[in-house]
């Protein structure tokens, strides 16, 4: 693959001048279409640029690619391929560029009669039909993992693996990782249908049977790929320490003897991958080009919590380890993921919620509400509020209740400046509804701030300002 | 105040009240009604999963649940108006969702429907006022050049119902003023040849397409919530069932119009009462299907959330308009739910739920 190690490919590419910019604007339906007709000439190298730059809309968007023998066989690692947005890293990843030298090894070690064979069948196999590229997987998988295996480690083919691997030992791990989830192809694409939707939000009870029946079927085969099972469960739940917090609970099997040693190795793991998705938050505010990228409001309360989440219960489960070093560096994910907060939610709110609420013009004459300014300033509030959750977790007791606290009289302020306006206004019906949409919308921001006991005020001074429902 | 759970098994849709769309989540979809000395009471469902409904005085109900904004003002305004019939809820709801306080977005749809209604009225008008023409064989292809907005084309327009009225043997200002009384009771509905279909007839519409998307989604999802989802369709399809007959009759009646201004005071009075009765039939459908539309892009997750949640505001028919006891079957229905429910979080902690009152407003931003 000739994509960029960071995985930006946009903006790279001379010979589709401008496809994959237009890509990300047309519509769905015609996205999906042109992914069908570059699929057909998917081997020439600029289209292969194409699909790099485009990954993230098709990660969005998912159409159900055409089957080919390396998608086949990357579906048991799929899950723990490294993602390129976000700030979700799957636990243990597998890099992308491990792909390429992977099948080159498959192609050039393993049985070419069945690859042929299995590729004849692939390339009549509708898109979107699993069932039959799982019946592919069952017969290439093994020989796959085999083929990987017998180069990486024999002697005689030590050269070509140099080569194809230039010597990285980090991807010479990773491909002999990838021979181990393909050795459980079947087993995780089982599990996958029952640890589904992805990322799954909380573990039930049948997620947990599900996850101990594959950890069995595993063990089965060998002790050691427990762990890379573990794995695929983790990377395809919303909270990766959650499957921490069940591990001691799961009876493995086979593999019962080893249970301290996956539970401490996935902590550890666990751990290193928290340090990751915060170190994330770091790049996303210094964006590509060391300016900084502001992440909105909500977002980053949605990354926030997503990572308290996991925070906590690694916390939770390592008390059991005693490892003061996992604290340390639990407590550094947690002040990352703080200064991100303050610096996108709480320091911004000034600017994000008060300045909304235009102040009265000097002509007397009611401004016009900006409806996008509005929309985005009660994003900001919903996200000051979303802090309450996370504020004992965080530390930021005190800073969030001073920023609601400014927020709440900075609004008050702000309304009670354009409720003494109104009169004013009042005599022109249009500029009346102008100045009471003004003061509705500052009405709903300090409801969303203070909450509606605090808000009630305000609109009983503004209903009897506009004598509305006077008679009553 | 609170006159406790009762059983609700509503005979007239009278008896089961208009839905009105607060964004409260707890108050989402309750219904309001006449009660004892025409006071106006609302309907509470389910407050804890359980089978009942409460019945609370109207004016008792910000004491007893923290309500946003934007229901605190539709609440008075309610009272105020003393609403109670579904045209009357929508105007209010109407009114005060264009004041903003659910949000902009909500403030530009609702803005939007009032625009709409205006327009369906002149429109519905003008075709009435053509089909009475064609009625009298007096058809003008220079008025409908001139067109009715023009002063040519008002001029042509008097003249040639002048000639209406003198042809059915009426004054020609009552031929107006029964024009008038045809045009306000069918502009909701909206009349067959309309080229834009009325409000009531999309209704109908977005409703088939609701039980159809439901029907496939308890067929091809593997969820708890497939039996409810079923049920759901099940409702809507009744609702359907009665709706095209209804919407028939009153096509007919309505196309029959010469026979309408001659036998007014019976045919008026009928096609009044099927009016009402659509408005009645489709009463808090649109909430339920806009909910459904905003849910389509969620995972199954969430959309089997919203199947439960829906099922607890689903408009049920009062027993005397269909010969099925839904109430019972709704009640073996929660029976296998009950373990799935979204809990309201809001009645039980006193804090508003943020998310829930937002995706109350997405659907209001939609289905205004």
């Amino acid at each position: 693959m000739t994509e960029a190690a960071d995985g930006s490919g946009r903006g790279k590419i001379d010979h589709l001048p401008g496809l994959e910019s237009r890509l990300f604007d047309i519509p769905e339906d015609k996205f999906i279409e042109v992914v069908r007709l570059l699929e057909r000439v998917r081997d020439h190298p600029d289209v292969r640029q194409t699909f790099a730059a485009i990954r993230p809309r098709l990660v969005q968007v998912r159409p159900d690619r055409r089957p080919t023998m390396k998608r086949v066989l990357c579906m048991p690692f799929e899950d723990v391929l490294e993602s390129l947005s976000g700030v979700d890293v799957p636990l243990g990843r597998i890099e992308r560029r491990v792909i390429e030298p992977v099948w080159r090894l498959v192609t050039e070690c393993g049985d070419t009669a069945l690859i042929d064979q299995l590729d004849r069948q692939v390339q009549e196999t509708a898109p979107g039909n699993l069932n039959a590229l799982r019946n592919i997987g069952r017969r290439l998988w093994p020989m796959a993992a085999q083929a990987i295996r017998g180069a990486v480690e024999q002697d005689g083919s030590r050269q070509m693996v140099w080569r194809l691997l230039h010597g990285d030992e980090e991807l010479r791990r990773q491909v002999l990782d990838v021979a181990a989830f393909l050795d459980i192809g079947l087993t995780v694409e089982a599990l996958k249908d029952a640890l589904a939707p992805k990322p799954l939000p909380a573990l039930d009870d049948h997620h947990v049977e599900a996850i101990e029946q594959a950890a069995q079927a595993a063990a089965r085969q060998s002790p050691t790929l427990v762990y890379y099972l573990l794995l695929v469960a983790a990377s395809r739940m919303a909270n990766p320490a959650d499957l921490l917090a069940v591990l001691n609970d799961i009876d493995l099997g086979k593999a019962r003897r080893e249970q301290p040693v996956i539970f401490a190795q996935l902590s550890g793991l666990v751990v290193t991958n928290l340090e990751e998705r915060s170190a994330r938050l770091d790049g996303k505010r210094d964006g590509a080009g060391g300016a900084a990228v502001a992440i909105a409001p909500e977002e980053a309360i949605a990354i926030a919590e997503r990572l308290v989440a996991s925070v906590n219960t690694t916390s939770a489960v390592m008390d059991f380890l005693a490892e003061p070093v996992y604290r340390e560096r639990l407590d550094a994910v947690k002040a990352a993921v703080r200064t991100m907060v303050t610096g996108s939610v709480l320091d911004t709110a000034p600017q994000g919620i008060l300045t909304v609420v235009a102040a009265p013009a000097a002509s007397g004459r009611p401004v016009a509400v900006d409806d996008d300014a509005q929309t985005a300033a009660e994003d900001h509030a919903r996200a000051l509020r979303r802090c309450e959750g996370l504020a004992d977790a965080l530390g930021l007791h005190q800073p969030l209740k001073d920023a609601m606290a400014s927020m709440e009289k900075g609004l008050l302020e702000r309304a009670q400046a354009l409720l003494a306006q109104y009169p004013k206004a009042a005599g022109d019906p249009d500029d009346a509804e102008t100045a009471e949409m003004n003061l509705f919308y500052a009405l709903r921001l300090l409801e969303m701030v203070a909450g509606p006991a605090k808000a009630d005020r305000l609109r009983t001074a503004i209903m009897a300002a506009t004598g509305e429902f006077g008679e009553e | 105040m609170l006159k406790g759970a009762i059983e609700y098994a509503p005979s007239t849709f009278e008896e089961r009240g208009a839905a009105v769309a607060f964004t409260t989540p707890l108050l989402s979809q309750t219904r309001v009604r006449r009660g004892e000395r025409s006071k106006l009471e609302v309907l509470i469902p389910s407050l804890s999963q359980g089978m009942g409904i409460y019945v609370v005085a109207w004016k008792s109900v910000p004491d007893m649940v923290s309500m946003t904004m934007h229901d605190r003002y539709l609440h008075d305004l309610i009272v105020k108006e003393d609403a109670c019939s579904p045209h009357e809820i929508r105007r209010a709801t109407l009114k005060a969702a264009r004041r903003g306080l659910a949000g902009p977005k909500a403030a530009q749809a609702a803005r939007h429907a009032l625009e709409e209604d205006e327009e369906q009225s002149t429109l519905t008008h003008y075709l009435l006022i053509l089909a009475i023409l064609k009625a009298v064989g007096l058809e003008s292809p220079e008025m409908l050049k001139a067109g009715i907005d023009t002063d040519e084309g008002q001029r042509l327009t008097r003249q040639l119902m002048t000639r209406a009225a003198e042809s059915l043997r009426m004054d020609a200002t009552l031929l107006y003023s029964r024009l008038a009384d045809v045009a306000a009771v069918a502009a909701p509905v909206g009349l067959a040849r309309s080229p834009k279909p009325g409000r009531l007839v999309r209704g109908l519409m977005d409703l088939k397409g609701f039980r159809d998307s439901l029907t496939d989604w308890a067929r091809e999802v593997p969820s708890e919530a497939a039996p409810v989802a079923a049920f759901c369709a099940e409702v809507a399809q009744h609702t359907i069932a009665i709706g095209d007959k209804v919407l028939g009759d009153f096509h007919r009646r309505i196309e029959a119009i010469g026979p309408l201004m001659r036998d007014w005071d019976v045919e008026i009075v009928r096609v009044r009462a099927q009016a009402a009765r659509m408005a009645w039939l489709l009463d808090g459908w649109s909430h339920i299907t806009g909910a459904w539309e905003v849910v389509q892009t969620e995972d199954h997750h969430q959309q089997a959330a919203t199947v439960n949640d829906l099922f607890r505001i689903l408009p049920l028919l009062p027993r005397k308009e269909s010969s099925r006891d839904f109430v019972e079957d709704a009640k073996q229905v929660r029976q296998a739910q009950r373990r799935s429910v979204r809990m309201l979080e809001d009645w039980r902690t006193g804090q508003m739920d943020m998310d829930a009152i937002r995706r109350i407003e997405a659907v209001k931003a939609r289905a205004p």
